[in-house]
């Protein structure tokens, strides 16, 4: 950590005492939320994400492959989160860090686990099925990376093409059927800085708090959890989030659906 | 009047002698993203980093601590330490801001620092070292102005560090982020005034 | 330069696939200042192409042992977002092509950037091709001298890049992808425009000497409307106005 980031961190904690954040926002409230679907037109969907300050963009690539062997009458999805170095004076290039790897496979989690992706609708034939590459680029870090990934994501979904197959081949110039989803997957993640709970944490608070947690939910049930860091939540603490992941849902899903519109 | 002006681009047909420009084949040219001044015929730069200069008063946060000599982060790219000496009985912890004058820049690269005293609480806001002339306002009209109204003590760095403490700092973050945001328009301080005369009650 | 089998035809009724003359440029725009924490940035549309390009620094040379005492050292990394291509998905991070432009990339800044500004610092640039669609590096070099002026290093020239090359008999600027992949030679080039220095220049396929002349006055004349437009983004992060 940085020097800077010592004062930066004193400064959040001392405001937190006094029940206040350094954008003036609630302890339960999120940063402005802006997105933009179809930004890039070789990728099949794609979503550019702001939170706050933090930018993320996500690109959906489909391609033909064969099934796996356990499931051979339906498509894949692999999601892979790179924290580029342009996105941040702290990160590096090479291969991509624990950090990255993590909030890769729980926003792939919340999304495989809600069925989200209909992975039946993309068998094409016998041997050929569709995989589906998710891909969150992080542009711009200023914290709660999983919640604008997992909202980058679904919105890039929501917009997706499937290309039509000629002769078993994609026709990328026919992109016209939207890809299939059985549900929307929202992600809500709360981090605590000394006895205090908040949501959307940016980058200050990130490195003021010692402990993480993300709920990935649909309209009904709750799809992933994921604990970080260093410090606990009680079972009271953890039920009273799970509570206000579902009366956030509202305002993720509302953001999605304008943009997929 | 001043034009803006990229790197590159022609200032003068002449050879002219001036600071962020240089000269080929009798021509004069700019080196940086800037304002070109014709009355002072001088070329300001509108981006960049600090360029330390003795006598600068900065603020900056202790890094690391080795046998009472400190490091010290002032957002510069090379190293900037503080030695404190036998009559000085200060001695810092990682993390705490400071105020200093710089004593000595040795190769350019490393940047010795006096006269320090320990801020206390607060926080630190950066900001382009670009900006700071404009942010302090001349004889500083500009802090002095945001400081009354927002009632936060700041100390602006010539390293473009500034610190805050009390009143209203989100206010007087706002204020300055304005500054930093539209320091290249005329009548800067008329709309700083009128922003913080609107934010006032809040 | 792509097999003769199957080749596309890329000339129809006296021009190209995507009805350019051959001295025609595609379409493009140019934003600087685009990212919050970068020192400087720039995005760039160029036809399909979409690039990002940031800048961070003067800052501390890591690995200390890279550390030159009497001038700054650039680093560049370009890559390509594995969604960035129509039909393919790439894998994450540079591979041996992207660390060959890279080099090159670099190269081109270590000419104009006035490195002994910055002693025993380090100034690095980011290239990422979030969308390819041919002459991919050009557009990432003109889009990172955008984010160095952006982040105020000190330069003595503001360099442009594009790509020109050969379709059958024809000279022709500023390849897209089928073009590139197609195409009987291919050379990109970077500039500086002050002085007409060529910063990068790379060649494959097959051109007469004629053609070479042809095909580099060409880069040279399609600098003016470039380079107007990097200077035009630059100034436009201060609304174009003057005067304090």
């Amino acid at each position: 950590m940085e020097a800077i980031d010592v004062v930066k961190t004193n400064y959040v904690k001392e405001l937190l005492a006094k029940k206040a954040r350094e954008d003036m926002r609630q302890f339960m409230d999120f940063r402005k939320i802006g997105i933009v679907t179809g930004l890039m037109h070789n990728a099949e969907g794609s979503a550019q994400v702001d939170l706050g300050n933090t930018r993320v963009l996500c690109g959906v690539k489909l391609i033909v492959e064969e099934p796996m062997k356990d499931t051979p009458n339906q498509g894949n999805m692999m999601v892979a989160a790179e924290l580029l170095p342009l996105a941040s004076a702290d990160y590096e290039t090479g291969p991509p860090s624990p950090e990255a790897i993590e909030l890769a496979r729980v926003v792939d989690r919340g999304i495989r686990a809600a069925n989200s992706i209909d992975l039946k609708s993309l068998f094409i034939e016998e041997g050929k099925v569709w995989s589906v590459f998710i891909d969150l680029y992080v542009l711009n870090y200023d914290g709660n990376l999983f919640d604008a990934c997992t909202l980058a994501a679904m919105a890039a979904l929501m917009t997706t093409k499937v290309p039509k197959v000629e002769d078993g081949e994609a026709n990328r110039e026919d992109r016209t059927q939207p890809l299939k989803l059985d549900s929307i997957v929202t992600s809500t993640t709360f981090g605590k800085v000394g006895g205090s709970i908040l949501l959307d944490l940016d980058r200050n608070e990130e490195n003021a708090s010692d402990g993480r947690i993300t709920i990935a939910i649909d309209d009904a049930n709750i799809r992933a959890m994921q604990k970080g860091l260093r410090g606990g939540f009680t079972k009271d603490e953890v039920e009273m989030l799970l509570d206000i992941a579902f009366q956030k849902r509202a305002e993720l899903k509302r953001a999605l659906d304008q943009a997929a519109r | 009047m001043k034009q803006i002006i990229v790197p590159g681009e022609v200032v003068s047909q002449s050879q002219a002698r001036m600071d962020n420009a240089y000269v080929e084949n009798g021509k004069t040219y700019s080196k940086v993203m800037g304002l070109y001044d014709e009355e002072h015929k001088s070329v300001i730069p509108l981006e960049g980093p600090w360029k330390p200069r003795i006598d600068d008063a900065v603020i900056g946060i202790v890094s690391e601590e080795k046998n009472k000599v400190y490091e010290v982060d002032l957002g510069f790219f090379g190293r900037t330490l503080l030695i404190v000496g036998k009559f000085d009985r200060e001695s810092y912890k990682v993390g705490d801001i400071i105020e200093a004058t710089i004593k000595d820049i040795e190769d350019r690269k490393t940047i010795i620092l006096t006269r320090a005293r320990p801020l206390e609480g607060g926080t630190v806001l950066a900001v382009k070292p670009a900006k700071v002339a404009r942010v302090i306002g001349k004889a500083n009209t500009m802090v002095k102005q945001i400081s009354e109204a927002a009632k936060t003590y700041i100390i602006v760095g010539m390293n473009g560090m500034i610190w805050m403490r009390g009143g209203n700092i989100a206010l007087a973050t706002e204020a300055i982020r304005k500054i930093e945001a539209e320091a290249h328009i005329s009548g800067l301080t008329e709309r700083i005034r009128l922003m913080l005369e609107q934010n006032k009650g809040s | 330069m792509g097999s003769s089998e199957n080749k596309p035809e890329l000339v129809i009724n006296g021009k190209r696939t995507d009805g350019r003359d051959f001295d025609e440029m595609r379409p493009f725009s140019i934003k600087a200042n685009v990212l919050k924490n970068a020192d400087g940035s720039c995005y760039v549309e160029w036809g399909n192409n979409r690039i990002l390009a940031a800048v961070y620094g003067p800052k501390e040379v890591m690995p200390r042992h890279m550390m030159e005492p009497d001038r700054a050292i650039i680093k560049c990394r370009y890559a390509m977002a594995p969604f960035s291509s129509l039909s393919d998905h790439g894998r994450t991070g540079p591979n041996r092509r992207a660390i060959e432009i890279s080099k090159v990339i670099k190269e081109v800044f270590e000419n104009v950037v006035v490195l002994r500004e910055y002693p025993a610092s380090e100034i690095d640039i980011f290239i990422e091709v979030l969308q390819g669609d041919g002459g991919t590096r050009a557009a990432g070099i003109t889009a990172a001298a955008v984010a160095l002026a952006n982040a105020g290093i000190q330069m003595r020239d503001l360099p442009y890049a594009i790509s020109v090359g050969r379709i059958g008999e024809h000279i022709a600027i500023d390849f897209n992808m089928i073009e590139d992949n197609y195409s009987d030679s291919d050379m990109p080039m970077a500039i500086a425009p002050r002085n007409g220095e060529i910063l990068l220049l790379q060649m494959d396929g097959g051109l007469d000497r004629a053609q070479v002349s042809k095909a580099l006055q060409m880069a040279i004349d399609a600098g003016k409307v470039i380079s107007k437009a990097q200077s035009d983004a630059l100034r436009e992060v201060y609304g174009n106005a003057a005067g304090v």
